[in-house]
């Protein structure tokens, strides 16, 4: 009985009509509960009213025709979230054409139907940052998804999220520019560009700001400046209206980069990458700058050849809040072995560990409040594993996204019409 | 119609004795040989070959293992230095079936890359043994992880890239690492080979896969010309020596002259015959078949490498009695393919009775290889498989299982310890033995690691 009740609920997912769904009581029970924020509950269970957490405990009350799942003793956990992302794309990651390129809207891009989206789904992965690439030094403006596939476009935008922009450094803007014989070619050149992109959208700033002076004053002579797109972006982003994200590798750059946020007056809200991040976690941590970094990805190229696997933890001990993060289609789908390694290297906690995949990259991606936790008012986003998330053996049972099953491992055509049936 | 071995009979200066295919020099890593007794006591012993001792002890004497078992039965010689590992686990050093150690530093700086040459596709004469970097940063890393053994391949953007080696990864230089030179040669039809980028007009042959059989085809055929015109002229050059011998004064034939070198043809021979292991790579159902009957047709002895998509026909590679180098098991399925498609593929295969090994198919990454072994009995492959998968299976398939691959008597002393199960990511690898002799459990990263935490 309660399996069909399950297998009507999740095709009714799957097939995109899950708005009656919304309002559904559902109760997890028998879990082992990762909150992550306050410990581990054996014996859980969860109330999921209209696709929020509304409790969390060893019981918790819930009305009586709440759809009961039992997850057999299981782990249990808030879903994964990726800080570093380009899935779902297709070739439109890098608008390379010019070192300063704000004004791309990732959302523009956003390709709902990848596959991608529904692997990293399978992973466990129910939100994702989509950044531009780092071919510029100032890139487009991120989108944040929610892994709901099968679902509309819209509807797996993250409401309300807040925006971000991407900025690079180091090798790939002077590799893209230097080898076409423009600016930048070199490191000087890099930051030559992005100070004189935000001296301009200062100027920009100014003008505009000369006009609504004159306006207030009654001026009927005034004439507004040009809207220009680009400049707006960085304006905001001298405002504080958009979260800067660095891709940057070498620890003096990130130097560099604190005294130009700190020359213009903007936050820092995360580097990427980081690989050398342990040389100068002090720093970062008194900046209150995060990082999304690999747990042990290196020597790819010269500036990832100090990457070493304690990165993420010596991090961590200095006070930096710190991310594990796929920038892959292939790693995004399996994050939990990505975060289990800082386990190993350096000694992270089992929730230390399960947070650098879940609150500390919701904090960067800025819906720490809402996703990353399981805390009550929070998004139902949730991970039934089979076996333990932190090891080589964890795979996702079954995910849900606002309360609604998304994955479930029985049924592996869920959420889309292309994948055949078994074997 | 089998040709005759020629290959004794043509003379070692000329460089032949790749045709001999047998000599094959098995340095157990160093000179300097163990020279005193270590008795590693109180572990969790993984034999691989026969079950686990819960409370065991192994000895390691001259590079060897000299005695496994419980702790009961195994007495430490006198003067042995014994370790005591209990709590630990112990178990055979992993063996990595597809790297590029040694061959590549930093993937992005060319100057440090000598992965593949790409101005032929045809190029059985590049041996990795050549191009090996014994004092690469990469080896130390991955053997921290207790990766002890590992096959060097050229990437597989050519249809015959050249030939593997198979190595220790420690030693005092790369004469001692390189445990057997050109100890196989992949083929590779997975549609990479094709130069078939930018347009139509920048296109070259071979630009479609029928190109690269024709061209394959060609090579194999030119090596068995070869192989006839060096037979004839052996022959003749017999024939005069003999005549000579018994008339001296009749009517003398001219010396017979010696056929050029042919490096490319010399060097697929041990190939021809079956004395040397292909190493066939193909992705799809219809690559896959088109690359077994190119095999069948020149009686090429292999073994199959990645058949990441060919899940339409497992049964027909099960028919095949080949083992599979399998993976990466982390390659994106197709479009019309299930989400866990290539994760399941070992099980699969498993099932059907196919004798599987894993790879890295890296060089930065080999210190992962057990994770995609513990990742595969998520999707249904057995735990003790997976383990043979890194161990026992790889060394007999590159056919070292009486040197490698389990923990018994007599093998090469290439002992891993550990924190716990090998295959799991959270595992922390503590001690690694390489032919009995300790290894420096540092590296360039842990360095790093160790001058930034002062």
């Amino acid at each position: 009985m309660l399996s069909s009740v399950w297998l009507t609920m999740a095709l009714a997912t799957a097939s995109g009509q899950s708005e009656g769904a919304a309002h559904r009581d559902i109760v997890i029970r028998n879990a082992i509960v990762m909150t992550v924020t306050h410990g581990n509950i054996t014996n859980g269970s969860i109330y999921i009213k209209d696709g929020k957490i509304g409790a969390v405990g060893e019981t918790v009350n819930a009305p009586a025709g709440a759809t009961v799942i039992d997850a057999g003793g299981k782990y249990l956990t808030p879903g994964i979230v990726d800080s570093h992302s380009h899935i779902a794309l297709d070739d439109d990651v890098n608008e390379a054409t010019s070192p300063i390129t704000p004004h791309m809207m990732m959302k523009d891009a956003f390709d709902y139907q990848d596959k991608a989206i529904y692997r990293a789904l399978a992973g466990g992965v129910t939100t994702s940052l989509l950044l531009h690439g780092s071919a510029n030094m100032i890139g487009g403006q991120a989108v944040v998804i929610k892994h709901k596939y099968g679902a509309s476009r819209d509807d797996m935008l993250f409401p309300n999220a807040p925006r971000s922009i991407k900025f690079a450094s180091g090798e790939n803007p002077k590799r893209v520019y230097g080898s076409r014989d423009q600016l930048p070619s070199t490191r000087m050149g890099n930051f030559a560009v992005q100070r004189e992109a935000l001296v301009q959208a200062q100027d920009y700033m100014s003008e505009w700001d000369n006009y609504n002076e004159r306006v207030k004053r009654g001026d009927k002579d005034a004439t507004p400046p040009r809207h220009d797109l680009k400049l707006d972006a960085l304006a905001d982003v001298l405002r504080g209206k958009i979260m800067v994200q660095i891709h940057i590798y070498r620890a003096d750059e990130m130097l560099t980069e604190i005294a130009m946020a700190k020359e213009f007056g903007y936050k820092i809200r995360a580097f990427h990458h980081a690989l050398e991040a342990y040389k100068v976690a002090d720093q970062l941590a008194a900046n209150n700058i995060a990082i999304a970094t690999f747990s042990d990805w290196w020597g790819y190229k010269q500036e990832a050849w100090d990457a070493i696997p304690w990165n993420a933890t010596m991090a961590m001990r200095k006070g930096v809040r710190v991310a594990i993060k796929s920038d892959s289609e292939d790693y995004t789908r399996r994050l939990n072995q990505e975060a289990a390694k800082t386990m190993r290297y350096g000694g992270a906690t089992e929730e230390e560990a399960l947070k650098m995949i879940t609150l500390n990259p919701a904090w960067i991606v800025g819906v720490d409040d809402r996703v990353g936790s399981i805390d009550v008012g929070k998004d139902a986003d949730l991970v039934i594993w089979d076996g333990y998330p932190l090891s080589s053996y964890g795979v996702p049972e079954k995910v849900l996204i606002d309360g609604d099953v998304y994955f479930d491992r029985s049924l592996p055509s869920l959420g889309t019409t292309h994948y055949t049936e078994g074997k | 119609m089998q040709p005759p071995a020629i290959s004794y009979q043509l003379p070692a200066k000329s460089g032949f004795l790749a045709l001999l295919g047998l000599t094959i020099v098995f340095v157990m890593g160093g000179a300097v040989a163990q020279d005193k007794t270590l008795v590693l006591r109180g572990g969790k012993l993984l034999t691989v070959t026969h079950g686990v001792i819960d409370n065991g002890a192994i000895v390691m004497y001259g590079g060897k293992i000299t005695a496994v078992g419980d702790v009961s039965e195994i007495h430490a010689p006198a003067g042995a230095q014994v370790i005591d590992v209990t709590g630990m686990t112990i178990y055979p050093g992993l063996i990595d079936s597809e790297t590029q150690l040694g061959l590549t530093e930093i993937s992005a700086e060319e100057m440090t890359n000598d992965l593949v040459e790409l101005s032929d596709e045809i190029m059985p004469q590049m041996h990795t043994a050549e191009a090996f970097h014994a004092e690469s940063t990469l080896i130390p890393v991955a053997r921290m992880n207790g990766i002890t053994n590992a096959v060097v391949a050229p990437e597989g953007e050519d249809t015959l890239p050249g030939q593997d080696s198979f190595i220790q990864l420690a030693g005092a230089n790369a004469t001692e690492m390189l445990l057997i030179r050109d100890n196989a040669m992949p083929l590779n039809f997975t549609g990479d080979q094709r130069r078939n980028k930018g347009g139509f007009e920048k296109r070259k042959f071979p630009s479609t896969r029928m190109g690269l059989a024709a061209q394959l085809r060609q090579a194999f055929l030119d090596a068995q010309d070869y192989k006839l015109k060096w037979t004839d002229y052996q022959r003749k050059k017999a024939d005069a020596a003999l005549n000579k011998d018994k008339d001296q004064n009749k009517d003398k034939k001219p010396e017979p002259l010696a056929p050029k070198r042919d490096l490319k043809s010399e060097a697929l021979l041990p190939y021809l015959e079956g004395k040397k292991m292909i190493v066939l790579a193909a992705e799809s159902p219809s690559d896959l078949q088109t690359a077994v009957s190119l095999a069948n047709e020149f009686k090429l002895k292999f073994v199959l490498n990645h058949i990441s998509h060919t899940q339409p026909v497992l049964d027909y590679v099960a028919s095949l009695k080949v083992p599979v180098i399998v993976g990466p098991i982390y390659e994106a399925p197709k479009e019309d393919e299930r989400y866990d498609t290539v994760y399941s593929l070992p099980a699969q295969l498993y099932k059907r009775g196919v004798k599987i090994v894993f790879a890295s198919y890296s060089a930065h990454n080999v210190r992962n290889l057990p994770d995609q072994a513990g990742f595969a009995t998520a999707f249904g492959l057995p735990y003790d498989e997976a383990l043979k998968a890194i161990t026992i299976n790889a060394a007999e398939i590159w056919g070292v299982s009486d040197q490698l691959g389990s923990l018994d008597v007599g093998k090469t002393a290439n002992v891993v310890v550990a924190n716990g199960d090998p295959l799991d990511v959270k595992t922390d690898v503590k001690r690694v033995f390489i032919a009995g002799r300790e290894v420096p459990m540092t590296d360039r990263q842990v360095r790093l690691r160790d001058e930034y935490s002062k």
